[in-house]
This record gives structure tokens, C-alpha cells and sequence, in this order.
């Protein structure tokens, strides 16, 4: 695909002829190799489901961490890179940390996903403190502020949208269509956790138990779903 | 041998010793109070600006409107004051590009207590009165020291004439123990022309006593309508 591009995807701030930077091209490749994750809005909160490769089953399924918290209300989903992504986690938790000591006040979920492409933009600047490269991540910033409930979806090049319903990584293109078909802004809480996971059932390679998919809700409140509140959302399929 | 950092009063003679003598702070003298009700607050301040036994103005507002619902009254040294409030507009706007809505009360009051702080050891010589509407609509005053230490409260008062209107405040207003009957919120039961007139009364007396308190009384009532000004003449000797 890229076999041609000899010059210029060697530097990361350095535009080719026709306007590209290859390298952050390449980075929102990378974020689309990671295992898929799902974010759906809905009135009663945002849900959040990722797919978990357990490559062996000597793996520790717990020890794979794909959707974290990052405020009280806000909540990620990550795919690619999951090391670049935690440096942007530890950021957006700094960030929204430091608003509450400023402000006495939790962050709102757009701000917070602002501040995150701030850092996902700050490559290639030679300080010590800025990465070398883009960030190999896409991210699922779901969270719940003064103005209700929201979904937001960042990718390496550092620009954000907010949608609401989004699949990112490797079974994305799938899973977006299939939101597409069945997603509706009405629907429940319950109904969406379950169409999140019968997407992700249909895009995974293995099959979906417990120890492969991680569930989230935010509403209002971030929660990770323990291993029988999964149990229970797959039983409704 | 310790360290004095208190300010020293215009009227105190210069000392013989020369050079050691001089301050960076002056005290321009000056009385605020604010009352804050169930959906509305009041927040006054004389129009006297003083040195010594000299008045250099009759004319000068204390009041500063940081948001459509916020505003700090502060006496002290009018160029520290004049320094804090350019530095918390500035912070406000930074604040309504950062996060696309105006800063609330209560966020103001947290940034106010840490600008404040952070001159801890060089402090802006400025006693400020916060007051406004919070997030529900109800009447929120806090008030502060010099390096920051804050309480929201349903009525305050600081300055030159501090000493003579809080017991009066304290007499009108003050609940009684939360031993006795349950603590009540931290607005008081007066309505908005009661408090308006409260205000007036103990600006009138302060103005008999206090040298520096005079000349005339500016009150700003916030109330769901928005924002409105009213003004009241005090002796002038």
C-alpha cells in the first residue's frame, strides 16, 4: 500500500508533496490492528464494550486492561497501541485532576477528550516530555456531564468527533455497519450493552465468553462490569 | 527575631530609621458586604477610596463583575485589587474558550482561594467578598482572607468596616446553634428588598464610625432576571 513513499515517511513533521504526513497515516493504521471496541449513547448513559485476545490460555485475562477510568464520569475504551494509549490516560487523569483542584469542579467529557488530543498532538517537537511519534491509539472517550451523557471518538492524528455510536480497531468496519443498522438513539441502557456485545460476538475470531470482552457503563457514574455482570449481558443475547 | 509582613496603616508616622521604612502596601480603606437568599444575592461595597486621614476618591466601585453571575466586592489596596481582578478576567476567559461555557460561582470561588494562595508569601492585600448565583440558581457568598482561606456563607462582610456591620449581620441573620434546631442551608430567609434594606441600614451606621467607610454605597442584586445596580449616598465627612 505505502511501497512507494520513500522520502518523506521518514520525518514525523514533514508534509510530502501532496499534503500527507505519512507517519501519522501509519499510526492510524496501527490503531486499527488493535481488538475492536464498541461505544453506544444512549438517554440513560454510555456503554462501553472491548474484545480481549487472550492469545494463551496460560494469559491472565485480567491483566489485559482495555477500558479504564479516567474521572469519577468519565470512562475510555482503547484500541492499538494499548502502551501509548495508557500515556494518554495518565494525561487525561492529570488533566482532570487538575481541574478539580482549580476549579472544584469534574472536567466536562468534551475537555477532557480536547485535552487528550493535545497530548495525542504533541509528537515529533523534541523535548523530552513530547513522544517521538504519533500515539498508535484511537480512543472511546464516553462520560456523563452537566449536559447529560456523551460519546466522543479520537484517532492518532489528534482530532476528535463526537458520535453516538462508534466501533474502533481491527472489526471496526463491521461492527460501524452494523451500528449503523440497529443502533437507536432511544434505546435503553440494558438494550445497548446487549447490542454492543452481539456486534462484538459477530467481528470477534473466538467466542465470546466472560474472560475475552470487558463492559463498562457510564451512567452516571463510571463502572467496569465484574465477571457476572457480563455473564448476565451475554445470557440476554 | 521574626518576620513582620503585616502592612503597615498610611497613618503610621514614618520612621526615623530611613530606608527600612517603606511598604509595597497601602490601605485604601473600604467596607463589603453581600447577603445571599434562595434564588438571589446582594452584594454591596462603599464608593470611598482613602490613604490615611486623606480621601483620594468618593467615587470608586469595589465591585467587579467577573461572569453574568458572579461578582467580587474587595477592599484593601486598590492596586493589588485592581491586579487580581485583571487576573481573574483573564483566567475567566481562558476558562470560556477552554470549556465553551462561563465559569459557575462556586469554580470561581476555588480559583479565586488558589490565585490567592499562590501569592502566599507576597499576598495580593485584598479582603474579598464573592457572591452570585451557583448552579441551581441559589444565592452563594464566600468569603476569604488575604492568602486564600475561603467559606461559602449566607452573609459576609470585609473590610475597614468589618468590625461594625458583622455583629449586626450576626444578630439579624445568624441561625441559631444547629444543636438547638437543624442547620439551616447557607442562604438566609430574608427576601431580596429586606436584605437590600439590611444593607443599606448597616452601611449608614458603618459610615457614622468607620472613617474610612463613606461617601456612597453601590449594591449589585443578582436574581434569576440577571443583574441590576442601585446606588445609596452616605455621609461624606
Amino acid at each position: 500500500m505505502f511501497l512507494t513513499r520513500s522520502e518523506y515517511d521518514r520525518g514525523v513533521n514533514t508534509f510530502s508533496p501532496e499534503g500527507r504526513l505519512f507517519q501519522v497515516e501509519y499510526a492510524l493504521e496501527a490503531s486499527k490492528l488493535g481488538s475492536t471496541a464498541i461505544g453506544l449513547l444512549t438517554r440513560e448513559g454510555v456503554v462501553l464494550a472491548v474484545e480481549k485476545q487472550i492469545t494463551t490460555s496460560l494469559l491472565e485475562p485480567k491483566s489485559i486492561e482495555k477500558i479504564v477510568m479516567i474521572d469519577d464520569c468519565i470512562g475510555c475504551a482503547m484500541s492499538g497501541l494499548t502502551a501509548d494509549a495508557r500515556t494518554l490516560m495518565e494525561h487525561g487523569r492529570v488533566e482532570t485532576q487538575n481541574h478539580r483542584f482549580s476549579y472544584n469542579e469534574a472536567m466536562s467529557v468534551e475537555s477532557t477528550t480536547q485535552a487528550l488530543c493535545n497530548l495525542a498532538l504533541k509528537f515529533g517537537e523534541g523535548d523530552n516530555e513530547s513522544m517521538s511519534r504519533p500515539f498508535g491509539a484511537s480512543l472511546l472517550i464516553a462520560g456523563h456531564d452537566d449536559n447529560g451523557p456523551a460519546l466522543f471518538h479520537t484517532d492518532p492524528s489528534g482530532s476528535y468527533w463526537e458520535t453516538n455510536a462508534k466501533a474502533i480497531g481491527s472489526g471496526s468496519e463491521g461492527a460501524d455497519t452494523a451500528l449503523t443498522d440497529h443502533y437507536n438513539r432511544n434505546m435503553s441502557l440494558a438494550e445497548a450493552e446487549t447490542l454492543a456485545l452481539s456486534i462484538l460476538k459477530q467481528v470477534m475470531e473466538e467466542d465470546l465468553t466472560s474472560l475475552n470482552v470487558d463492559i463498562a457503563s457510564v451512567a452516571p457514574e463510571f463502572h467496569l462490569y465484574s465477571a457476572e455482570e457480563v455473564e448476565a449481558v451475554i445470557a440476554r443475547l | 527575631m521574626s518576620m513582620v509582613f503585616a502592612p503597615q496603616l498610611a497613618e503610621a508616622a514614618p520612621t526615623s530609621h530611613a530606608g527600612a521604612s517603606w511598604s509595597p502596601y497601602d490601605n485604601n480603606g473600604g467596607t463589603c458586604v453581600a447577603i445571599a437568599g434562595g434564588d438571589y444575592c446582594v452584594i454591596a461595597a462603599d464608593t470611598r477610596m482613602s490613604t490615611g486621614f486623606s480621601i483620594l476618591t468618593r467615587d470608586h466601585s469595589k465591585i467587579h463583575q467577573i461572569t453574568e453571575k458572579c461578582v467580587l466586592a474587595s477592599s484593601g489596596f486598590q492596586a493589588d485589587i485592581r491586579a487580581l481582578q485583571k487576573n481573574l478576567d483573564a483566567r475567566h476567559q481562558i476558562y470560556q474558550h477552554q470549556h465553551s461555557k462561563q465559569m459557575s460561582c462556586p469554580a470561581m470561588a476555588q480559583l479565586l482561594s488558589n490565585t490567592l494562595y499562590y501569592k502566599r508569601f507576597f499576598p495580593y492585600y485584598a479582603f474579598n467578598v464573592l457572591g452570585g448565583l451557583d448552579t441551581e440558581g441559589k444565592g452563594c457568598v464566600y468569603t476569604y482572607d488575604a492568602v486564600g482561606s475561603y467559606e461559602r456563607s449566607g452573609y459576609s462582610s470585609q473590610g475597614s468596616g468589618q468590625t461594625l456591620i458583622m455583629p449586626v449581620l450576626d444578630n439579624q441573620l445568624k441561625s441559631a446553634s444547629p444543636l438547638v434546631l437543624p442547620p439551616r442551608e447557607s442562604s438566609t430567609p430574608l427576601t431580596e428588598s429586606e436584605a437590600v434594606d439590611l444593607i443599606k441600614d448597616t452601611f449608614a451606621s458603618a459610615a457614622e464610625r468607620d472613617i474610612y467607610t463613606g461617601d456612597g454605597v453601590e449594591i449589585v442584586i443578582i436574581n434569576k432576571n440577571g443583574i441590576r445596580r442601585e446606588t445609596m449616598p452616605l455621609k461624606r465627612d
